[in-house]
């Protein structure tokens, strides 16, 4: 596994850092290049898809992170 | 595509579980609309910014007959969330303006099929990348990966090794299955 597909990896992930003013990118996606990010981006489309399928509500991994955080506030 | 507003007015009232249905059918168009920015800005926060936001907004949102109120509401919002995070980063006013011009395509629906074949395809995959995906599946993006692999005894770069195996497996076996995942263009 190369260092930029490891980057890409984890930037695939739902998880990002929470700051005062909202959500923040996560480390890894700020170490990658344009081309990077761009994999970051079709790969996450797809990894989505893939949650959402294995879901019982259809929701992904974005999905869930959101309602987790609503239904805790 | 169905009208997401028929989840509008329980959203209102503040239920989670409506607005969970509207998440399920807005969250692929909100980042369709992101595509131009992919390479500036962090789509994946954010997507998950403009969601909360949306459910904050929905008791004010005000159906104009025109269908999908709320999503058309949220595309704007990630919009220009994300012009926003262009600004701090100072990228140039011209540059900004082309990133907002290019166009976006609507996603298709998913394919049935990926519901049907996914389980299956999860089991067929070997014991540690079965681990890693289903940790991820599982944290449902609550907690990072240096945790994760952590609780599945594995080292951070075997981890995402095994992340990567396994998501690459199961687009494989999902495909061969005659399922089709959704394509970005370029």
């Amino acid at each position: 596994m190369t260092d930029q597909e490891r980057l890409i990896e984890q930037a695939v992930m739902a998880w990002r850092p929470r700051g005062s003013d909202g959500l923040r990118g996560h480390p890894a996606w700020h170490d990658l290049d344009a081309d990077g990010r761009r994999q970051v981006y079709a790969e996450t489309v797809q990894a989505r898809a893939i949650e959402a399928a294995a879901d019982p509500e259809g929701l992904s991994a974005t999905g869930r992170a959101v309602l987790a955080r609503i239904r805790r506030a | 595509m169905a009208d997401l507003d028929l989840h509008l007015e329980a959203i209102a009232a503040g239920d989670p579980d409506a607005f969970a249905r509207w998440v399920v059918g807005a969250e692929p168009r909100v980042r369709a609309s992101l595509s131009s920015f992919a390479a500036q800005v962090d789509t994946e926060a954010v997507v998950q910014e403009t969601l909360l936001r949306m459910w904050q907004v929905a008791p004010r949102v005000k159906t104009d007959g025109k269908g999908d109120s709320l999503l058309r509401l949220a595309i704007r919002s990630a919009r220009n969330l994300a012009i926003d995070h262009l600004r701090r980063a100072r990228t140039r006013p011209t540059e900004i303006e082309a990133i907002e011009r290019r166009e976006w395509v609507d996603p298709a629906p998913p394919d049935p099929l990926l519901r049907r074949l996914i389980h299956a395809c999860l089991e067929k995959l070997p014991g540690k990348p079965r681990a890693a995906i289903t940790a991820r599946l599982t944290a449902s993006g609550a907690r990072p990966d240096v945790v994760l692999c952590d609780e599945v005894g594995m080292t951070l770069n075997t981890f995402l090794v095994n992340v990567r195996r396994a998501r690459l497996a199961v687009a494989k076996c999902l495909e061969a299955g005659g399922a089709k995942l959704p394509e970005v263009p370029r």
